[in-house]
């Protein structure tokens, strides 16, 4: 019995060894020794051969591209305005007729509409050995399904508990760090302590979701005193940025063990977290934050303007309060390739933990980090345009789609001013045709 | 790994009762989990979560058609409390396009089945006619919460129509005589040369995913 617990001990500590060695020291330089570009290279090739495998199940004929539909949807919506395709049908001025457009634009939307799919996972191209985005593939062969299950061993045995054991160093690295950084007095010495021990830990983290980032533009990188403003699809957008640089992040605080973290993280470095009373505050907020970028010495502050988690598809209406407070706004895209693993956190179907459960027993996650020039609020322009502005840059600059539905959609519904644009335009039309009927009828 | 159908063969019965291909079913299946947040059945609450439906001004209209017992051929009145998949499907395939190897008895029939629903939507209280109240009502809600429109130009909009209705169907009319309501027929009668099954169906892309082993 003492012999196996002595084995097992000796296992646990020739593990954390390696990790020391080989991932959690190369952190603290920034260094890399080159073991998860190759397991990319690896992977990559392996889910190539994949597609080629499933494809060649397929009859010729059959094999048409499903890029366009998968991100278009599954109908084909009839472009034509209001104004032309009722003027079409008019015998009279007003008509039964006008019912066939509103009923047909009617089915369309339920049959698919463009918010609620951004709330839901996207569609792959082609099966990525996951069983979780198996949705239309079917037996393909033998060697297949035999790749499936080693994939499968590979993910839950050998790196699931790899990228825990990190996770886990990872948090527990920071938590301390900060705090006996926060003992220090204020400081050049402390900024830069802090500095590491917070890219230290991002990184450490950032591998424990074997993550793979691309920075693009670094000139571009958020400056002091600036806003850095960009698309949310989950909680580890803040770990992708924080990767590459500081910022002082803003958010509710919590209880629990994100608590204990941000408790310690803003000992070390001035992080501004609000509580929950205080939220609802717009004013109150605002006035922290201009307070916050007025001094040059801060770190730039991180900011989610849609306010929820999006599926990285489309980028929904930013609020206006983040762009109210003035200063220089860093706008930043993250795309991320849903091909190797999904990171969207469709928070009504789970929680945090069954969603970084599963975020660990992906491949890996993969993505691209744009940083775009400085953007400044113009003459004559407000919140509102400046946000969309932003915006417009932010889809374009990522590769996704615009939408100026709010994400607060995804748990309530749309505001009564929505709806009642679309009847002032089509009794606008109907009224300026001038139909004045005659009123006696006999039917009463 | 690979997820056979389940059920190929009810399937199989769902296309060939409503008109749609396996793929279709398949994707407006995922729809109605969505739409049903996961039940086997929808209600009318169901279509809240829906919101590019809001703007739409006829919008309790279309809803209130899905659970029309006519529509659903279960009845000839009354709505429905709940409907499950196959009843969403029956609606949605009145939203098919025309395909091109229907015969002409058969396009007549689609027609005539795709005209039938939109008189439903008008005809609320079910007699078989659609009154002048009917018709206002439409009218009404067409033009609803336009604060700039009074009652009375909508009113007086839904008369004028009603007026060229009944002088298409029924001729020049008597001055004491009464125009009960728009049948069935005079509704076919009023579309006779207009190309309406155009207006009315909704395309669906053709897709196949990449995979797919028979």
């Amino acid at each position: 019995m003492e012999d196996l617990i002595f084995a097992a001990a000796k296992v646990m500590s020739v593990w954390l060894t390696v990790v020391f060695t080989l991932i959690v020291l190369p952190s603290v330089f920034g260094a890399s020794l080159g073991i998860s570009e190759l397991y990319m290279r690896i992977l990559v090739k392996t889910l190539e051969w994949a597609t080629i495998r499933i494809q060649k199940g397929v009859k010729q004929e059959q094999a048409m591209a499903l890029k366009n539909s998968a991100s278009s949807g599954i109908i084909q919506r009839d472009e034509t305005t209001m104004e032309k395709e009722i003027a079409g049908l008019h015998r009279v001025d007003f008509e039964l007729s006008d019912v066939f457009y509103f009923s047909k634009k009617g089915i369309e939307a339920i049959v698919e509409d463009e918010v609620t799919q951004r709330f839901s996972s996207e569609e792959l191209v082609s099966w990525n050995l996951l069983t979780r985005t198996n949705v239309n593939f079917q037996y393909i062969s033998l060697r297949l399904t035999v790749v499936w299950v080693l994939g499968v061993l590979i993910r839950y045995c050998l790196l699931l508990p790899l990228r825990v054991t990190l996770a886990a160093i990872g948090i527990v690295s920071m938590i301390v760090g900060t705090t006996l950084v926060g003992q220090l007095p204020n400081s050049n010495a402390k900024d830069w302590l802090s500095e590491l021990v917070h890219l230290t830990c991002s990184r450490i983290l950032v591998r424990a979701l074997s993550g793979t980032i691309t920075y693009h533009n670094k000139e571009n990188r958020p400056q002091k005193g600036g806003i850095c403003v960009a698309n949310h699809t989950s909680p580890i957008d803040v770990l992708i940025l924080t990767n590459d640089g500081c910022y002082a992040m803003v958010g509710q605080a919590h209880g629990g063990l994100m608590g204990l973290i941000q408790r310690s993280t803003v000992k070390a470095c001035p992080h501004v977290w609000f509580e929950r009373s205080e939220m609802k505050d717009r004013h109150l907020v605002t006035k922290r934050l201009r307070e916050h970028i007025a001094d040059k010495n801060k770190l730039p502050i991180l900011i989610f303007p849609e306010g929820t988690c999006i599926n990285n598809t489309s980028v929904m209406m930013f609020k206006k309060g983040s762009f109210e407070i003035g200063g220089t706004i860093y706008p930043v895209a993250i795309k991320y390739d849903p091909q190797f693993g999904d990171a969207f956190w469709n928070s009504s179907k789970y929680d945090i933990v069954s969603y970084l459960l599963r975020i660990m027993t992906s491949w890996a996650i993969v993505c691209n980090v744009w940083y775009m020039p400085p953007m400044v609020r113009e003459e004559g322009e407000d919140a509102v345009q400046f946000a969309n502005r932003v915006k417009s840059a932010i889809a374009r600059q990522g590769g996704l789609t615009e939408l100026s539905w709010d994400g607060g959609l995804k748990r309530a519904k749309v505001k009564d001013t929505f709806k009642e644009q679309q009847q002032k335009n089509y009794s606008k039309m109907i009224v300026g045709n001038g139909s004045t009927g005659n009123p006696t009828m006999g039917a009463e | 790994m690979g997820s056979a159908h389940s059920m190929p063969e009810e399937i199989q019965e769902l296309a060939d009762k409503t008109g749609f291909t396996l793929e279709q079913i398949e994707h407006l299946h995922r729809r109605f989990k969505q739409i049903s947040g996961d039940q086997r059945t929808i209600r009318k609450e169901s279509f809240d979560r829906i919101p590019d439906l809001e703007f739409n001004p006829i919008r309790s209209k279309i809803v209130r058609a899905f659970f029309d017992k006519r529509n659903l051929r279960q009845a000839s009145d009354g709505l429905a409390e709940e409907i499950n998949f196959e009843d969403f499907l029956t609606i949605m395939s009145y939203f098919r396009p025309m395909e091109m190897n229907m015969d002409e008895e058969q396009l007549d029939h689609f027609r005539k089945e795709k005209l039938k629903f939109l008189f439903h939507m008008y005809d609320s209280d079910n007699d078989g006619k659609i009154t002048l109240q009917e018709y206002r009502k439409v009218v009404e809600e067409l033009l609803s919460r336009n604060p700039h429109l009074e009652k009375e130009s909508a009113r007086s909009i839904a008369d004028g129509a009603m007026m060229e209705a009944a002088s298409i169907c029924v001729g020049q009319m008597e001055p004491d005589q009464v125009y009960e309501g728009i049948t069935f027929e005079d509704f076919l009668k009023m579309w006779q040369g207009i190309d309406i099954d155009t207006k009315m169906h909704v395309r669906f892309l053709n897709m196949e995913p990449i995979a797919h082993c028979h």
